[in-house]
C-alpha cells in the first residue's frame, strides 16, 4: 500500500475527529476523579444519555441536532447533581470498594431505564449537514467533523476560562489539590463535588450530541467502549489532568487510526493499550499526572 | 370487616392456588417446549421476537387441537415454558439448567447469539434433549467436537451458507455487469474487498468466501481482507486502506450498529463509491432508517425482509404470519423469530413422527424429518436437517436497495436468485469499478 502524505494527513483528521469526543468524556472523568477521587465508571451511560435526550428533542421539535447541546448540556448537568447528591455523596469517604460498586451499579440502572423509556433498538439521525463534505488542501473534511471539532475546542475553552477566571473554578482547582486545605479557607468542597459531578456530566452528554450528529448508531449499552476508551486517555495523560485528557485523547484518536492503517483493524485497541503500557512503565503517573495527595 | 376482608383473602388465596393447579397438566399430558430467549439485556429485542413467535406457533397449534401423541392416543397441548438467557452466557446456562431439571422441558427451541448459544450446549448434551437453535449462526455449533452435539438441530443460516451465496451472486451478476459496462475483458477477475468482524461470525464469512471461491474455481480476486473490532464506531482509516486497493465490490460482514457507520463513513467521508454488501442480519426496518441516501443501491442478503416478500409458494404463510405477529404483538417480527416460529412447527412435527415424548425418539425424528417449507425458502422447499451436521439449508435471496422517495429510505427488490428476482441488478452512475 502507498502512504502519501495525503493519506497521513487524512488519518490524522480522522484520529482528531475521534480524539474529540473522548478528550470530552475523558476531561469530565477527569475532572470528577480531580476534584472527588472518585472513579465514576458509569460515565459511559451518561455519554448515552446525551444521545438519547438530543434523539429524543431532535424527534419532537425537528430542531438542528447542534442546537441541542443547549438541551443534552444542561439536562445532563442536573442528572449529574442528582446522581452525585443521591448516590455518591452519602458513601464518600466509606471506601473505595463502595464508591465502585456504586458507580457499577449506575451502568445497570442508567442502561436499564434507558432500554425501558427508549427501548434497546439501535437509533440514529441524521444531521442536516450529512452531505457537504469539504475539500481543504486535498483532504476530504465532512462539514460535520470540522463542526464537531470547532465545538470541542469551545467547550473546552470555555471549560479553561471558568477553571482559571471564575471563584468557582478557582475554588474547584483548590479542591482538586488540597481537599483539607479547601475546606479551611472556607471552600464550601461539598458543592464543589456537586458542581466537578455536574461539569463532567454535561461533558459527556456535550460528548453524546457530537455523537449522534456525527452519524454513529446508539443503543442502552453504547456507553461501556467509549468509556474503556476514555479511562484508558486518563491513564495516559495522568489522572486528574485536564491537559492530560487533551493531550492523551489526541494521541489515542491519532495512534489508533495509525495502527488501522499501517497493521490492520485488529490492532486498533492494542496499539492504544501499548502506548498506555509504554506510558505508565515511562511515567507512573501519566504524562501530565502528579503523585497522589 | 375484618371477617370479610378474611374471607376476601381466603377466597383470593384459592382462586390462585387453583389456577396454579389447573396450569400444569401432569407430565405426558402435554408438549413442554422450553424457548431459549433473550428476554433481557443487549438481544432482548429480538429474544422478544423469539418469544413472541414461538408463542404465536404454540397458540395456533393448540388451537387447532394440539400435537398428536400416538403412545397417549391423543393430542396434546403445547405449554412453552420461556429461559431467559439475560444476553449473556451464564444467563443462558441457568435458563437451561433449570428449563431441563426443574421444569422437565421434553424439547428446547430458540438460542440467540452463538457465543450464548455455545455456552450452554454442554448442559444440553448432558441431558441429552433435543434442542432447535433459530438463532445463532456459525457453523460450529452442530460441528463442534468437544461436546455431543447430536441432540442439536441447525434451523438458521450458517457463514458458510450465507458466505457460499453472496460469493455466487457476485460471480454470476455483479462480475458480468461491471466488465459488460466498462467494456472490461469478460474475463477479468472481480476484485472484491473483505470487511469482517473480528469474531467467529466474521471470521466464519471470511473463510466461507474463500472456500466457495476455490471450490467453485471462481473469477474472483481478494484484493483487501480488513478486520475491524466488535461493536466498532470509528471506519474511515480502514475504508481508507480499502479504497487505496482499488476493490470493485465490498463485501462487509457486520451487525446493523455496525454496517450503518461502514456504508455511511464509506460513501460519505471517503468516496469510496463502490457496491456494498450486507450480510442477513442487517435486512431489518432500523437499517433502512439508519443507512439513509447511502443505502442507494447497495445489496443486502435477505431470508425474511420486512419490506419485501418472495413470489411463490411462500408468499402467503408469509403474509399471514407478518400480519397475524403484527395483530397480536404489534410490529415485525424478525428473521430470528420466524425461524423459531418454525422451529415450534418442527418441533410439533417431530413428536407426531415420533409417536411419543421420549426425547431419544424425538430426537431420531427430528434427524429423519421432512416438512414443506413454511414461511422462509428453504433448499427444494423442503425443511431437512443435513445427515452430517444437522442443519437445515435455506434459499437466500439478494436485494438491491433503491431510494423511495415517498418513505424517506431505501426499499429492497430481490435481484438474485434468478427464480425469485423482481428486477435485474444495476450499476449506480456514480459507481467507480476498481482497476482493469
Amino acid at each position: 500500500m502507498v502512504v502519501s502524505s495525503d493519506l497521513i494527513i487524512q488519518v490524522m483528521i480522522w484520529g482528531l475527529y475521534a480524539g474529540c469526543i473522548y478528550i470530552l468524556l475523558a476531561t469530565g472523568l477527569n475532572l470528577i476523579f480531580g476534584v472527588m477521587k472518585i472513579v465514576n465508571f458509569a460515565h459511559g451511560e451518561l455519554l448515552m444519555l446525551g444521545a438519547y435526550i438530543t434523539f429524543t428533542f431532535y424527534a419532537v421539535s425537528g430542531f438542528n441536532p447542534y442546537v441541542l447541546l443547549a438541551a443534552s448540556l444542561p439536562i445532563l448537568i442536573l442528572i449529574g447533581v442528582i446522581i452525585e447528591r443521591t448516590c455518591f455523596r452519602p458513601i464518600l469517604g466509606t471506601g473505595k470498594l463502595n464508591e465502585i460498586f456504586i458507580s457499577i451499579g449506575l451502568i445497570y440502572i442508567i442502561q436499564n431505564a434507558a432500554a425501558m423509556i427508549w427501548s434497546d433498538e439501535w437509533r440514529t439521525i441524521h444531521s442536516p449537514f450529512e452531505h457537504i463534505t469539504l475539500k481543504i488542501f486535498g483532504v476530504n473534511l465532512p462539514l460535520d467533523y470540522l463542526i464537531i471539532v470547532i465545538t470541542t475546542i469551545s467547550i473546552l475553552i470555555i471549560l479553561f476560562l471558568f477553571m482559571q477566571r471564575t471563584r468557582l473554578g478557582k475554588a474547584m482547582r483548590a479542591t482538586s489539590q488540597n481537599r483539607k486545605g479547601a475546606m479551611l479557607m472556607g471552600i464550601n468542597v461539598e458543592r464543589m463535588d456537586m458542581l466537578a459531578f455536574g461539569i463532567g456530566a454535561g461533558l459527556a452528554g456535550a460528548a453524546g450530541t457530537l455523537w449522534v450528529v456525527s452519524g454513529q448508531v446508539f443503543n442502552p449499552y453504547m456507553g461501556s467502549i467509549p468509556a474503556v476508551k476514555a479511562f484508558a486517555i486518563v491513564i495516559i495523560g495522568g489522572l486528574g489532568s485536564i491537559p492530560g485528557a487533551i493531550i492523551g485523547g489526541l494521541i489515542y484518536g491519532i495512534a489508533e487510526n495509525f495502527a488501522i492503517l499501517t497493521l490492520g483493524g485488529a490492532w486498533k485497541d492494542a496499539i492504544s493499550f501499548i502506548i498506555l503500557i509504554l506510558v505508565l512503565i515511562v511515567r507512573p503517573t501519566g504524562i501530565f499526572g502528579e503523585s497522589a495527595e | 370487616m375484618k371477617r370479610t376482608l378474611g374471607i376476601l383473602f381466603i377466597v383470593f388465596i384459592s382462586l390462585v392456588l387453583i389456577a396454579g393447579c389447573t396450569e400444569e397438566k401432569p407430565p405426558g399430558e402435554e408438549l413442554k417446549i422450553g424457548v431459549v430467549a433473550s428476554m433481557t439485556g443487549s438481544a432482548s429485542t429480538t429474544g422478544k421476537d423469539i418469544w413472541q413467535s414461538a408463542e404465536l406457533a404454540a397458540d395456533e397449534i393448540n388451537a387447532d387441537g394440539g400435537v398428536y401423541v400416538a403412545d397417549l392416543g391423543k393430542k396434546v397441548p403445547i405449554r412453552l415454558v420461556q429461559g431467559d438467557d439475560e444476553s449473556t452466557r451464564e444467563g443462558g446456562q441457568k435458563a437451561v439448567s433449570r428449563m431441563i431439571t426443574q421444569d422437565n422441558v421434553d424439547i428446547l427451541v430458540g438460542g440467540f447469539s452463538s457465543a450464548v448459544v455455545s455456552a450452554h450446549q454442554q448442559i444440553v448434551a448432558e441431558h441429552k434433549v433435543p434442542y432447535i437453535i433459530t438463532g445463532a449462526s456459525t457453523p460450529i455449533i452442530t460441528r463442534r467436537t468437544d461436546v455431543d452435539t447430536t441432540y442439536m438441530f441447525h434451523h438458521a443460516p450458517t457463514c458458510d451458507d450465507s458466505g457460499s451465496q453472496i460469493i455466487l451472486f457476485l460471480d454470476d451478476t455483479v462480475r458480468p455487469a461491471i466488465n459488460s459496462q466498462y467494456n472490461f475483458s469478460a474475463d477479468r477477475p472481480l476484485r472484491l474487498a473483505i470487511l469482517y468482524q473480528d469474531s467467529p461470525y466474521g471470521k466464519g464469512h471470511q473463510t466461507a468466501i474463500k472456500n466457495t471461491i476455490t471450490n467453485s474455481s471462481l473469477n474472483i480476486e481478494i484484493v483487501a481482507e480488513e478486520a475491524f473490532k466488535m461493536g466498532e464506531s470509528d471506519y474511515r482509516t480502514v475504508l481508507t486502506s480499502i479504497k487505496n486497493t482499488d476493490p470493485d465490490v465490498i463485501y462487509v460482514t457486520a451487525f446493523l450498529n455496525e454496517q450503518i457507520p461502514i456504508e455511511t463513513q464509506a460513501m460519505r467521508d471517503i468516496g469510496l463509491n463502490k457496491i456494498f454488501t450486507a450480510v442477513e442480519p442487517n435486512d431489518d426496518p432500523d437499517f433502512y432508517k439508519g443507512v439513509g441516501t447511502y443505502g442507494d443501491y447497495s445489496i443486502v442478503q435477505s431470508r425474511f425482509s420486512p419490506y419485501t416478500v418472495p413470489k411463490g409458494p411462500t408468499e402467503a404463510a408469509y403474509n399471514k404470519f407478518v400480519t397475524d405477529f403484527d395483530k397480536k404483538y404489534g410490529g415485525f417480527p424478525g428473521m430470528m423469530g420466524v425461524a423459531t416460529y418454525e422451529g415450534v412447527y418442527i418441533a410439533a412435527k417431530a413428536v407426531e413422527d415420533a409417536g411419543t415424548l421420549n426425547k431419544t425418539a424425538v430426537r431420531d425424528a427430528l434427524a429423519t424429518i421432512r416438512m414443506p417449507q413454511m414461511v422462509e425458502n428453504m433448499q427444494d422447499q423442503t425443511i431437512s436437517f443435513s445427515p452430517d451436521c444437522r442443519e437445515s439449508k435455506f434459499e437466500l435471496t439478494m436485494e438491491q436497495l433503491y431510494w423511495d422517495e415517498s418513505a424517506k429510505e431505501t426499499r429492497p427488490k430481490i435481484v438474485w436468485p434468478e427464480g425469485l428476482k423482481e428486477t435485474s441488478f444495476v450499476l449506480p452512475e456514480w459507481y467507480e469499478p476498481g482497476q482493469d
